[in-house]
């Protein structure tokens, strides 16, 4: 179990750094920005499904929180 | 210990109501991140630079003090599960000491923005930035005062498993929330 906590870890580090390079070699284009966001989703989920253990939730709320997710990119995306 | 049956709806990990908590709180910030976004069409320029006067590396730096404090946070429960009282507290320090360097970086942050003149008032960015920011620095404080808290409880072996879930499920939401202002914030724009 902690070995689960240290890959989410360890793959959320990968996944800030990556942000970071990113933003700092290709900012200014808009996929770009919209792949940030993306990555930034990918960490939620991480925090939100091991860290707060929700995968071992009933579906109800691992699809609000998917349906959350996916109206907050798809709007900032349209409107970005 | 013995686990609740999480698959149960009315149970999700940490309660219902803190989850109903952690819905409304992730909707409020995302309309206002939303509506963040939608303002920057009106002036795409002057959103550029004012956001280029915030400092990505401090953003970043708290990113991973916060991501590391969750990580604690999770182990802490998992450890106070498996009823390895001592190591889990200790892991509960370990969380509120990333909580504790978040607030000083973020103070820091403040201070040079203050100095500079970029306060709340200044122009649009600067205005959803310090309320975005602060009323996420005050869950973190929140956060805070319920770890120490729970370590507290847990020192005087009064502390029950739900209480725990619930609040290492609030310092998480914490993580939640600054992980979708740090990017609208610091690097969209």
């Amino acid at each position: 179990m902690k070995n689960k906590y240290t890959i989410t870890y360890l793959a959320l580090l990968v996944l800030t750094s990556t942000t970071a390079v990113f933003s700092n070699i290709f900012s200014g284009l808009k996929a770009i920005s919209i792949l940030i966001l993306i990555l930034s989703v990918l960490k939620f989920l991480l925090v939100a499904f091991n860290f707060m253990e929700l995968k071992k939730a009933h579906p109800f709320w691992k699809v609000l929180l998917l349906i959350y997710l996916s109206v907050f990119v798809g709007v900032i995306s349209v409107i970005f | 210990m013995k686990e609740t049956n999480y698959k149960n709806i009315y149970y999700p990990p940490g309660g219902i109501l803190m989850w109903i908590l952690i819905f409304l709180e992730l909707l409020t910030f995302g309309i206002a991140i939303v509506v963040l976004v939608a303002s920057s069409k009106e002036n795409t320029e002057a959103f550029k630079t004012s956001a280029n006067h915030l400092n990505t590396t401090y953003g970043a730096i708290n990113t991973l003090f916060l991501l590391t404090s969750g990580f604690f946070m999770a182990t802490s429960l998992q450890l106070f599960k498996s009823n390895n009282l001592k190591k889990s507290k200790l892991y509960l320090n370990l969380t509120i000491l990333g909580g504790i360097l978040f607030l000083l970086l973020k103070s820091v942050e403040y201070h040079e923005k203050i100095t500079l003149g970029y306060v709340l008032g200044y122009d649009t960015f600067f205005n959803f930035y310090w309320l975005l920011t602060a009323f996420h620095v005050i869950h973190v404080l929140v956060g805070l005062v319920i770890l120490v808290s729970l370590t507290s409880s847990i020192k005087k072996g009064k502390t029950l498993l739900e209480d725990f879930e619930a609040s290492a499920a609030f310092w998480h939401m914490c993580d939640l929330i600054w992980l979708l202002l740090f990017p609208v914030l610091y690097l969209l724009f």
